[in-house]
């Protein structure tokens, strides 16, 4: 416990060195920013999107716009947390202006049960790549939640502070998003 | 363990290990190093001053130096040629009276034009007209010249 809260305050230290770096002018540091994170925030955009192509842009966008603040940007939580509230939000955008017919290929509609099976069973059957496609099954907002809370560690509070919802809203959508999962794979199981 | 603590679980554990592509990463380094470029190219040109500025700047520190140039002009006329003149008619007339000789404006004159020395020889010349000590003149007078 102690150790990893160790860690946490040495990265959101080396965090803080970077964005100081990057506020005047470091193009190491913005370079640096963007190794540390571009896979974390790809992954972000892919499991949210399930497009790579259209992740990719997102991640670009999001880049992009962050090194336009050079020299004015504050940093108040996390640099990951910050940086994946960007990718979420681009990509909730992107995911409006999408037609519904291209939206979301591989989309299963959901017939799961609402049994509380053990989900161990499903794991020889899920991989990574599994996730995506079950998480994919879930309504956006839901899916955006749960991979924020439990892929990129960020708070409840700072979900929804980002997202700009209450904290009420947040949880009660992670409670069903959470709810439904464990449905879809417990229906898959069963199949 | 608790269905929601094992799809928590389940979910954690199956990160998505993504990584991104080389004209990924070269497309959006290359493109954020030119925002960055362009965004602080953008800042140190509001930091110069513009062309107005610059004319106002200079007209204000021409004004400054003419003022200062004219305040110079009359304190070295007033210290060197106006109170002179004035100086001069003013010993004139004070050389009328013995008494004035003495007035503490004659003496700031004499200061003025000859520092303490001036003093003195204004104050030897109205000892040699009053006298070494004048009967009729009470410190009062030898200060005051308009009682005289």
């Amino acid at each position: 416990m102690a150790v990893s809260l160790i860690g946490q305050v040495d990265l959101m230290v080396e965090d803080n060195i970077l964005v100081w770096k990057f506020n005047r002018g470091s193009k190491d540091a913005l370079r640096r920013i963007y190794e540390k994170f571009k896979d974390d925030l790809l992954g972000l955009a892919i499991t949210l999107l399930r497009d790579r192509s259209l992740a990719e842009d997102v991640v670009h966008d999001v880049f992009v716009s962050f090194a336009g603040a050079v020299g004015s940007f504050h940093l108040s939580g996390t640099l990951k947390g910050y940086l994946s509230t960007c990718v979420a939000n681009s990509a909730r955008d992107r995911n409006r202006l999408r037609s519904p017919r291209n939206a979301e290929p591989g989309i299963i509609q959901a017939a799961g049960s609402d049994s509380d099976g053990p989900i161990e069973n499903a794991i020889g059957i899920e991989e990574s790549g599994k996730l995506q496609d079950l998480l994919a099954r879930l309504p956006y907002e839901q899916r955006e939640i749960i991979v924020l809370h439990l892929h990129h560690e960020m708070r409840f509070r700072e979900i929804a502070k980002a997202l700009g919802i209450s904290i009420n809203t947040v949880q009660s959508r992670y409670r069903y998003g959470l709810d439904k999962l464990r449905s879809i794979v417990n229906s898959v199981v069963t199949k | 363990m608790r269905p929601k603590e094992n799809t928590e679980e389940f979910v954690k554990v199956r990160k998505p290990d993504v990584k991104t592509s080389r004209e990924m990463d070269k497309r959006t380094l290359d493109d954020s190093l030119a925002a960055m470029e362009q965004t602080m190219r953008a800042k140190s040109a509001d930091q110069k001053p513009s062309t107005a500025r610059i004319i106002t700047l200079r007209r204000m520190i021409k004004l400054t130096a003419a003022a200062a140039v004219i305040i110079v002009s009359i304190s070295f006329y007033v210290a060197h040629q106006g109170p002179g003149e004035q100086n001069d008619i003013i010993i004139a007339e004070a050389l009328d009276s013995p008494a004035k000789i003495m007035t503490m404006k004659s003496l700031k004159i004499a200061f003025r034009r000859g520092g303490i020395e001036g003093i003195e020889n204004q104050c030897e010349k109205a000892l040699k007209i009053l006298g070494p000590e004048p009967a009729s003149l009470s410190l009062a007078d030898l200060y005051n010249g308009s009682q005289s």
